[in-house]
């Protein structure tokens, strides 16, 4: 019985990406590019970030009809009313320097679904979003959507009629995405708070729709691919 | 022999408090495209590096927005700042990015971006 319930070890494994981070690390605060200090402050700052300042945003944007016109025009601008300063924030006051600045909000509509990826690495817009889910870093994930986007979005327990035009947004450049989801019906009369709620990490990258009452995302387990990627 | 002195802090100094993209605005010209174009994506040889997906090379492609002007991804990865080009946001029809993309799904797109000199006009 005492065996069972052994804690878990804290590291696993160091990965070689981890040993060569540690490595570049301390040899830059040796060389007083960055202090150890500074260091422990940006982490502290990305741990910060999560999806609550864009899901606001979404909330706000199907509120307000001219801040969602603000948001579609200037996202950076728009996310400045959700206090997400892009061009300001540590580390590097230009916009850290994957995340870039160009914030784009990508409005569905109807007949419209937008669903992000990045198949050359994992552009995600940390500033507005966290860090992102370990899903969306795969090969899996990123090979896939562009070239199935319905199965892949399927196995999200996504399904879309056929009448419905799938967009898959392929971050590779300086722009950073996030989608507008249709406002859901059942939904009429509620608060900003209250649709925020709805909004999920998931509904912002567009593997989801928002539901009343659905305020996590769904866990994923893991299911053989339909169309596996071969060489 | 003195050392060559390369300034490091270039991008630093130049993008602090305005943010990159924001700050190559208004250095890459006129642009060649506009909105509502369609485009042809070149196969152009890409050496060391390229941020242009195979999949879209000699694709056709709608530009659906001038995004921003930047250097392209193969200089900047070198360093080099000084050709700030516009970069489009296009869409793609799928069916013209995979033959075997099912018909049913017909209307599917999918939209990136890419710099200026990666495309040609149709």
């Amino acid at each position: 019985m005492a065996e069972k319930h052994k804690p878990a070890p804290m590291v696993e494994e160091v990965s070689e990406f981890e040993v060569l981070e540690i490595a570049v690390r301390e040899l830059a605060i040796e060389k007083g590019l960055f202090t150890a200090e500074d260091h422990q402050r940006w982490t502290e700052y990305m741990h910060t970030l999560g999806p609550l300042p864009a899901a606001r945003l979404v909330a706000k944007a199907w509120l307000d009809p001219e801040f969602k016109k603000l948001a579609v025009e200037d996202g950076v601008k728009a996310s400045l009313e959700v206090g997400i300063d892009w061009v300001n924030s540590m580390p590097t006051h230009f916009g850290t320097p994957s995340d870039y600045c160009n914030l784009r909000v990508l409005e569905d509509t109807p007949k419209l679904k937008h669903v992000v990826v990045c198949t050359l690495c994992s552009c995600y817009p940390r500033p507005i979003l966290g860090q992102s889910p370990e899903w969306y870093r795969t090969p899996n994930y990123r090979r896939r959507l562009v070239r199935w986007p319905r199965q892949v979005l399927a196995e999200f327990g996504l399904q879309l009629p056929d009448d419905v035009e799938v967009r898959v947004e392929d971050s590779n450049q300086k722009s950073r995405f996030i989608v507008l989801p249709v406002r859901p019906e059942g939904t009429e009369g509620w608060s900003e708070d209250q649709l925020a709620e709805i909004v999920t990490r998931d509904c912002l990258i567009g593997v989801a729709t928002p539901k009343p009452g659905k305020t996590a995302n769904d866990p994923r387990p893991v299911r053989p691919a339909v169309n596996p990627y071969h060489h | 022999m003195s050392k060559p002195h390369y300034d490091r802090e270039h991008h630093v100094k130049k993008a602090t408090g305005i943010g990159d993209p924001q700050c190559f605005k208004g250095e890459a010209g006129p642009p060649k495209f506009k909105v509502g174009d369609k485009v042809r994506v070149r196969d152009l040889p890409d050496i060391f590096y390229s941020r242009t997906q195979v999949y879209t090379r000699g694709a056709e492609a709608t530009v659906a927005e001038l995004v921003y002007e930047s250097p392209a991804p193969e200089d900047e990865a070198w360093d080099n700042t000084e050709n700030v080009v516009w970069f489009y946001s296009l869409i793609f029809k799928q069916k013209d990015l995979w033959p075997d993309y099912p018909d049913a799904f017909a209307n599917d797109t999918l939209e990136t971006e890419l710099p200026e000199r990666w495309l040609e006009p149709l």
